[in-house]
């Protein structure tokens, strides 16, 4: 076969390959409108993160002390904070801040969890036991009340806080993991990997993490909304991301009867915002759960 | 249980000692110039915290083993009553959100189930993915704000025991009961309705239809009973995690709860009521879980432990 001819055949292997992504998106979207409305939040959100720069109107730490407290009008859509900040351009930043320690803490503390529950299941025994103790000990803390813990010892701001949210995630994406991977262990191939001789890193990383896919994936999704609502009440608490930094949490920071009187707006929006953004989160995690893997509906 | 517990009890212990800084240092901060280390030292020594780590984990163990939680450093009195005087209006609280989060779960879930697929199903999953989705402190601060917009009332700020004036207490407690219940109705509802569902595609519902027996009783007796055990062990699991979830939620609404009492307290640094406090949630998470256990067995006499 001529060289001219494999490129070819590469080319059209592309394009129907792009064509098989483009139908199973289609196919999603038939299936799941719901999904795909999170779905396309997201995608949005994530834009605006990216974006930030060329959507906020004004620059989200501007001061104006001429501009307190301004009520939602056409040049400041949702009105301006005590410092006279812009509060649709903090909101758009806050995107960025919330995603930010969002992906960090859901893709970390499920990898790890990946990685520690799929090895814990691949051992078994002994070292099974002490690892599934260890994480019980863990889960005995309300992920809040963890997250604190670490936040007090690592000190406040955008990447402590990500980390902070991380240590409560992990033993609950090792639970999850390891009973799926205690099913795909006892599945001849794993045995057929042994005994041709592979070393456990290989059987574990090449055999068996690509079989919990599925779940460490909707899991990544499921996460993403608790680790956002796990910042915004650190933020508020004051014990996440700090002044001036753009955090929907920190905005509703400050009593709600102080605003009452003076700007109601300042309490909405960015609630608003944490809503939405989980929202869309859960609705795409679970469309993708129910596409992917029917079996864990329960979870 | 023990184990566990243990294994919390070392590793609070630990995590508490590797904080940069000691309650010394914030408490003899706004001296200034005039601290000495000599000042500095004799404070460490009279709270205990110059002793090597396991000198002072021995210390503590032994208090416990005498149900001794030691004394608030920051305070001065005993971690015992510290957390005693908050612990009830968090309990409360708790309890109160519980019975707010089966009164929305149970009748919405049922419902759901058994108009699967219309509109009544619909919006049952959308107001539950929005309980989800929804910060508690931010529905704490809509409600007070509704309050003042349009009652032009605040809640009291007092706390008045239930035993006093109950009318008082729950116009105090049952707004935060409301915030945090709402939220956690969420995942009870989605069970429920997901274990109703299931139960009524079994057989013995078939068979007491086909006997003939009125649809409320079908429902009533056969289905909602057999349903409950997966929802009973999600309110129970819940309940636990109530306690997590009270440290925003009294923040906004101003309460002097457990909650309150341990973001202060991890401020302060005041190692001896972190440590007690985290103990006490970490038994009430895994004391609830044996409860959980317990009462599946007294509602499903199929469970029955050897």
């Amino acid at each position: 076969m001529p060289v001219g001819q494999l490129s070819v055949d590469a080319a059209i292997l592309e394009r129907s390959k792009l064509r098989d992504w483009g139908q199973a998106v289609l196919r999603f979207a038939r299936q799941k409108p719901l999904g795909t409305v999170g779905a396309a939040v997201v995608i949005l959100m994530v834009l605006s993160a990216i974006f930030a720069d060329v959507i906020a109107p004004r620059d989200p730490l501007e001061t104006d002390y001429a501009r307190q407290f301004t009520s939602p009008n056409a040049t400041a859509w949702f009105g301006t904070d005590a410092y006279g900040r812009d509060a649709f351009s903090r909101i758009i930043y806050g995107s960025r801040t919330a995603l930010i320690v969002g992906f960090t803490a859901a893709f970390f503390g499920a990898t790890l969890g990946l990685v520690i529950g799929v090895a814990s299941a691949y051992f078994g025994g002994r070292i099974d036991m002490v690892v599934q103790r260890f994480m019980d000990i863990f889960l005995a803390f309300p992920l809040i009340i963890l997250a604190l813990a670490v936040v007090s010892i690592l000190g406040t701001g955008t990447f402590n806080v990500a980390l902070a949210i991380v240590v409560p995630m992990v033993p609950r994406a090792a639970r999850v993991c390891r009973s799926n991977a205690l099913a795909i262990r006892e599945i001849p191939y794993v045995d057929a990997a042994r005994a041709c001789g592979f070393g456990h890193r290989r059987i574990i990383f090449r055999h068996m993490l690509p079989n919990v896919m599925a779940p460490y994936l909707i899991m990544i999704t499921a996460f993403l909304g608790q680790a956002i609502l796990t910042e915004a009440s650190l933020s508020f608490l004051g014990l996440g991301v700090q002044e001036p930094t753009a955090a929907w949490g920190l905005m509703l920071q400050g009593g709600a009867e102080e605003y009452a009187e003076s700007a109601p707006w300042l309490a909405i929006f960015p609630g608003l915002a944490i809503t939405i953004s989980v929202f869309a989160f859960n609705l795409l995690g679970d469309s993708l759960r129910d596409v992917l893997d029917p079996k864990l509906r329960l979870l | 249980m023990f184990p566990t517990l243990f294994g919390v009890a070392v590793f609070i212990f630990v995590l508490m000692r590797l904080l940069p800084g000691d309650i010394v240092e914030i408490r003899l901060a706004g001296e200034g110039a005039n601290v000495t280390q000599e000042s500095i030292d004799a404070e460490r020594a009279r709270l205990g915290i110059d002793k090597p780590m396991w000198n002072q984990f021995v210390d503590w163990m032994g208090g416990i083993a005498r149900f001794d939680l030691g004394q608030s450093m920051w305070t001065g009195n005993p971690v015992a009553d510290e957390i005693a005087l908050r612990f009830q209006v968090s309990l409360q609280i708790a309890i109160m959100a519980t019975i707010v989060s089966i009164m929305l779960a149970i009748p919405l879930g049922t419902i759901a189930a058994l108009r699967q697929d219309t509109w009544v199903d619909y919006a049952v999953r959308l107001f539950s993915i929005t309980g989800l989705a929804t910060p508690s402190f931010w529905l704490g601060i809509l409600i007070i704000l509704g309050l003042l917009v349009f009652f032009e009332w605040l809640p009291p700020l007092v706390y008045t025991p239930i035993w006093v004036d109950p009318w008082a207490n729950l116009s105090q407690l049952i707004w935060p009961a409301v915030a945090t219940g709402y939220r956690y109705s969420a995942v009870a509802t989605r069970m429920t309705r997901s274990a109703v569902l299931e139960v009524l595609r079994e057989d013995y519902i078939r068979t007491a239809r086909a006997k003939g027996l009125w649809e409320k009783l079908v429902l009533s007796r056969h289905a909602l009973k057999n349903a409950m055990l997966p929802v009973v062990t999600i309110i129970g699991l819940e309940f636990a995690f109530l306690i997590g979830g009270l440290v925003v939620t009294e923040q906004v609404f101003n309460i002097n709860g457990l909650g309150k009492l341990f973001v202060s307290a991890v401020g302060y640094y005041d190692y001896t009521l972190v440590q007690g406090l985290v103990l006490l949630v970490a038994f009430i998470f895994i004391f609830t879980n044996l409860i959980v256990d317990m009462v599946y067995a007294w509602i499903d006499p199929r469970i029955r432990y050897g």
